[in-house]
């Protein structure tokens, strides 16, 4: 069976990406954080950390808008945490 | 988009919908609030649904109206580790006739049901509406306003039925502002495409029965679970991590998942399968403690934003407690409304409504339940006990057979230390 590639996550799961995010965080107090959880909590893997570029990668358009950033996050990071806007974002079918 | 109603309700999931449900059943001009483009797209759980009387005394001819996958008449637990598995497992024929149990339901469907049910009862249902802030006047919440048309839609009173996360009880000022992430899980699922016969040969089933399978040591000691609940032609398998273990461990859920779909025995249960979607959330499991208020002036919190779900290892219950608790903040509001008062005293009828239910009996009865999920020997050395236990017991190899006494305590001391053992068998048994 295939296995759950969340690099292919628009082949999995439907999507209605707005052009606004509705997740936005401040990558400088990302630079600081000493667990980073979100990188590897998102089941998503919408965050990516860069050692090299000590940077906070993070695209919100394969978001599945089930609040573990939120929760994992304890360095208030986000500028914005929201839900998209109505009709945008994740789209189950069968789930 | 019409402006005014004698209540909001946000969010038309299983709280929600039940909500707006009982307030049109009692003649009150109310709007069901949802972000989707139907109720249900955004919503997934694990798939497994419990008995709802209190739905079942609305509609009595629930079983054939709701759009219902299988009724389970099965349930089993199961302690894996990388090859073996010792299950405990449970039929019953009283499962296998209304009323049933439970049953496995898919959410965009079920949810996108119950919503109907809202709407043909009277509730004005507007999608693609998320809530982005309340109307306040002083501390009284007196409607909301929606990331659309720059909308505000004015009501006395709000149900808050957001979900989880809840930003309209925050925006209220009825929870903290920080979740407790060793409070909080996240489940991810595969949804598995498999034919009928497949289903009814693998898992011993006929007709509409189903089967639900929950795992603990498919975690790699991360503290949580795994789950398999049979649909009609699909199964729904996925874990739900505790989401502070989950940073600790450095791992991901999906490599988590992976891992498990690949366990010799899922795989042999899964074989040939087709992944069709792959869905995640968070779930309140801090339980009792956990709870925000419930009430303020002009506003009620049901469902997972009122942290209304209980896991105790054997019951994980949440959308029963949902559905309950919006049929009661909908009486609640129906009764205030009766005598013109809507403050946070007069909605505290509701919390005496909930105390008086299984919904806030069921959680302080397990409000040390949070405790006993926190013992990490649960998710890796328990499981390796009772296997290798039951290896030993099994196993046939010329060497002489020892009491099981004697092989029990030899495979507990390796593992765990007799001092550990009984104080988290005393945890446990305060717990449940």
């Amino acid at each position: 069976m295939r296995r759950v590639n969340v690099e292919d996550i628009f082949d999995l799961t439907g999507f209605a990406v707005d052009q606004e995010p509705h997740i936005v965080l401040d990558p400088q107090i990302c630079r600081s954080c000493d667990h980073r959880g979100c990188v590897t909590a998102c089941p998503a893997g919408c965050y990516t950390w860069s050692e090299e570029d000590r940077q906070m990668g993070f695209v919100y358009d394969g978001c599945l808008e089930c609040g573990t950033c939120y929760i994992v996050c304890d360095k208030g990071a986000f500028t914005r945490w929201r839900y998209p806007r109505g009709g945008f974002g994740v789209s189950y079918r069968m789930t | 988009m019409r402006r005014s109603f004698e209540a909001v309700v946000v969010g038309a999931g299983p709280a929600g919908a039940a909500a707006a449900l009982g307030l049109a059943r009692s003649g009150v001009d109310v709007a069901l609030l949802e972000r989707g483009a139907f109720a249900g797209e955004k919503n997934m759980f694990g798939g497994l649904l419990h008995r709802m009387p209190a739905l079942e005394a609305v509609f009595p001819d629930f079983w054939d109206r709701a759009p219902l996958e299988r009724h389970v008449v099965r349930k089993s637990l199961c302690f894996l580790t990388g090859e073996a598995g010792f299950t405990v497992q449970f039929e019953t024929g009283a499962f296998d006739r209304p009323p049933y149990n439970g049953y496995t339901v898919l959410r965009p469907v079920y949810d996108a049901w119950l919503a109907e049910e809202a709407r043909r009862a009277g509730a004005a249902c507007l999608t693609r509406c998320t809530v982005d802030d309340l109307i306040l006047e002083g501390d009284a919440v007196r409607g909301v306003r929606v990331l659309r048309d720059g909308g505000e839609i004015r009501a006395p009173v709000v149900i808050a039925a957001d979900g989880v996360l809840s930003l309209t009880a925050l925006k209220a000022g009825l929870r903290q502002p920080r979740l407790d992430p060793d409070g909080m899980a996240v489940g991810v699922k595969a949804l598995i495409d498999l034919p009928r016969p497949a289903i009814e040969d693998r898992f011993g089933l006929v007709r509409d029965q189903g089967a639900s399978m929950e795992f603990v040591g498919c975690t790699a000691g991360v503290r949580g679970g795994g789950f398999l609940y049979t649909n009609r032609d699909s199964v729904s398998v996925g874990l739900v991590l505790h989401i502070g273990s989950l940073r600790d461990s450095g791992r991901t859920p999906y490599d988590l998942l992976n891992a498990f779909l690949e366990h010799p025995m899922m795989a042999k249960l899964l074989r040939g399968g087709r992944l069709l979607e792959y869905s995640a959330h968070v779930i309140p499991e801090g339980g009792y403690d956990a709870m925000p208020r419930l009430c303020g002036d002009g506003i009620l919190v049901a469902g997972d934003a009122a942290g209304l779900c209980y896991a105790t290892g054997l019951n994980l219950e949440g959308i029963n407690l949902a559905v309950h608790s919006g049929l009661l903040a909908a009486e609640t509001v129906a009764e205030a409304r009766q005598s013109g008062d809507l403050s946070a005293r007069a909605l505290g009828r509701y919390r005496e409504k909930l105390e008086g239910s299984f919904v806030l009996q069921d959680l302080k009865l397990f409000r040390r339940a949070p405790r006993m999920l926190h013992i990490d020997r649960l998710y890796g050395a328990y499981p390796e006990v009772i296997c290798e236990l039951m290896e030993r017991v099994y196993r046939i190899d010329g060497s002489p057979k020892r009491r099981l006494g004697r092989l029990l305590a030899g495979t507990t001391r390796e593992k765990v230390g007799l001092r550990a053992l009984l104080a988290d068998a005393l945890t446990a048994w305060r717990s449940v």
